[in-house]
Parts: C-alpha cells; sequence; structure tokens
C-alpha cells in the first residue's frame, strides 16, 4: 500500500484549541500560572516557544520513533506534540523543566492516540522472559562469561539494539529510554509515564534485564558470543 | 552469590542496587559504601560495568535526526495555534 500524504490535521486545529485544552485529553502536570500571559503578546509567546521548545524536535522525533516504531506515526506524533505544547504553553511555568513537560505531552499523546490504533498484542517470543533467566543477570559466578559478555555486546550495530529495544515491553522500553538516552531523574520519568517511582523502578529493573538476554542473543547470532552450552555439549 | 571475600556490604546488597546506583539515585553515603565495594570486589565491579556498558549502548543507539520536513510541519502547526489564539482575543478581549 502506498502511503498516503502525510499531513493528517492534527485534532488541535479540527476542533479548535481551546475545545482542546477544554477535553484535557492529556493531563496537565503543572496549575494555572497566571505569571505573564496577559501581559505577553502571542507574537511574545510564539517566539519565546520556539526558541525554547524546538531545540528539543531531535530528541522527541527520536522518542517518537522509538514510541511508534515507524518515521511516519513518529512524525505524526511529533507535530501533534508540539501543537498541543504550544496551546498550552501560558501554562507552562517558567524556569521549571520544560523538556520534562514535552516529554510528557509527548507520552500522553502517544498512549491516547497511537497505542489504541497499534493495538499490538504481545506477539513476540521475549516478552515473557521467566524470571530464573533475569536471575543470570543477578549472579555473578561466571566471570570469565560477564567479560566475552561486554566484548561481544560493544560490537553490536545500533540497529541491533534498537531492534532489541523494540522487543520489550513498551512500559518497560519507555522507561529504559527515558532513563538512559535522555537521563531523567526517576521522579520525573514517575511525572512523564503518570506512575509512582517505584513502579518506574520496576520497568527499569525488568526492562534491563530482557534487554540484556535479548542482546547477548543478537551477539550470538552474530558469531559474537559463542554458546557456553553448546560448547559444553560438543568434543 | 558472594565472591567468597568478606565485605562490609554483601555481594548481594551491590547486586540488588546496581541499576539505583548507575542511574546516580542512591544517597551519597549508599554510593560510598558500593564504591568502596567495587573497589575490593572484582566480579562485582565487571556486573555493574556491564549493565553500565548496556545503558551506555542504548543511549548511543537511538540519536536520530528529526527530517527537514517535520521541522517545516511543527513550525506550521505553532503558526496555526497561534492563529487561533489571536482569534479567541479579538473576540473576547
Amino acid at each position: 500500500m502506498v502511503a498516503a500524504a502525510r499531513c493528517r490535521p492534527v485534532p488541535v486545529f479540527s476542533t479548535g484549541y481551546l475545545a482542546a485544552l477544554d477535553r484535557r485529553q492529556w493531563p496537565l502536570p503543572l496549575p494555572v500560572m497566571t505569571d505573564q500571559p496577559q501581559t505577553e503578546s502571542v507574537e511574545e509567546r510564539t517566539a519565546r516557544f520556539e526558541s525554547d521548545a524546538l531545540i528539543y524536535l531531535d530528541q522527541l522525533y527520536s522518542a517518537a520513533m522509538r514510541m511508534t516504531r515507524n518515521p511516519q506515526d513518529a512524525e505524526d506524533l511529533v507535530q501533534e506534540t508540539y501543537a498541543k505544547a504550544f496551546a498550552a504553553f501560558h501554562q507552562f511555568k517558567q524556569g521549571t523543566n520544560l523538556k520534562a513537560w514535552l516529554y510528557r505531552i509527548l507520552t500522553n499523546s502517544f498512549i491516547n492516540t497511537y497505542r489504541k490504533k497499534q493495538r499490538q498484542p504481545a506477539q513476540d517470543p521475549h516478552e515473557q522472559i521467566e524470571d530464573w533467566q533475569l536471575a543470570r543477570a543477578e549472579s555473578h559466578t561466571a566471570v570469565g562469561l560477564k567479560s566475552a559478555e561486554m566484548q561481544a555486546l560493544e560490537h553490536l550495530p545500533d540497529s541491533d539494539v534498537k531492534d532489541a529495544l523494540q522487543q520489550i515491553p513498551e512500559d518497560f522500553r519507555l522507561a529504559v529510554y527515558l532513563a538512559d538516552v535522555e537521563g531523567f531523574a526517576y521522579k520525573e520519568i514517575a511525572e512523564i509515564m503518570g506512575t509512582p517511582v517505584g513502579t518506574v523502578m520496576s520497568r527499569l529493573h525488568r526492562g534491563r534485564g530482557q534487554l540484556r538476554t535479548l542482546l547477548a542473543d543478537y551477539a550470538r547470532e552474530r558469531g559474537l558470543l559463542r554458546d557456553e552450552l553448546k560448547r559444553e555439549v560438543s568434543p | 552469590m558472594s565472591c567468597g571475600k568478606p565485605h562490609e556490604v554483601d555481594c548481594s546488597q551491590v547486586l540488588e542496587r546496581v541499576y539505583i546506583f548507575i542511574d546516580n539515585e542512591l544517597a551519597t553515603a549508599d554510593c560510598q559504601q558500593i564504591q568502596q565495594h567495587l573497589d575490593e570486589c572484582g566480579p562485582c565491579l565487571r556486573a555493574v560495568d556491564l549493565e553500565r556498558l548496556v545503558k551506555a549502548l542504548v543511549a548511543r543507539s537511538c540519536a536520530e535526526s528529526a527530517p527537514d520536513a517535520l521541522r517545516q510541519r511543527v513550525m506550521f502547526s505553532i503558526r496555526q495555534v497561534q492563529l487561533e489564539i489571536s482569534d479567541h482575543r479579538l473576540k473576547f478581549d
């Protein structure tokens, strides 16, 4: 199927900006601030938004790529995020964390629109990795193995790491992404994802455990890491 | 899961907190305890290094550049919303 022209109207336009605000499809994390909005002209606000928020375009697009798994949806999601963020920008308190605020809008837009659309069931065998497999990470009895694993993982191409990330469950993937790529603190990730900090920690724990298992599999497939069990069996 | 040597903090306690440690989410005092353990315990150090490596791999692999067309679309969206806001102000202010 040929991809249609990608200029899907963002919901904000079709229904009007105030309607979008009223619907509150995305939770706005901050109280309405009355510091500057009435004295700031629309043009001034636009200029401020463009200079402060557009610098995160590449980052938001990278995150959107990991969320939606394809460039077209990622672009739509980022466009929607910026439109919503600008429509609500008068509520953003200057001096607080704009990047985290944009990520929160991105995450909520993704959950509200794209996740429903995608409806991808647990389609891969790795989602149900058993805890005994994760337990391997807890043990350090096999010191030689660990060094071999490090050397192997270092040589994995980026595409393998991205593929592996795509295979872990979405909530785990997002937590790992926000921590490792963006360097957000647990508390910020909790706010962005709308979950308690404990949930973030458990998602990171399970997500990273699964990711490592997958990366080791990729390394084995590429011949970078020997399968120790097979070696024991062969003469 | 101990390396067999006596440590002030047990290996299992270090490994339990490896993610919190590499994410810099531990209190300074706990960090120092773990750092001291890592200075003494090679196996735990390798375990921590491996987790740091995976973290670095993820960071390295995920950087994308937004296409120019997207930047144009985003700017266009912002102008559209700006128009809506201006219209609203004209009507109600």
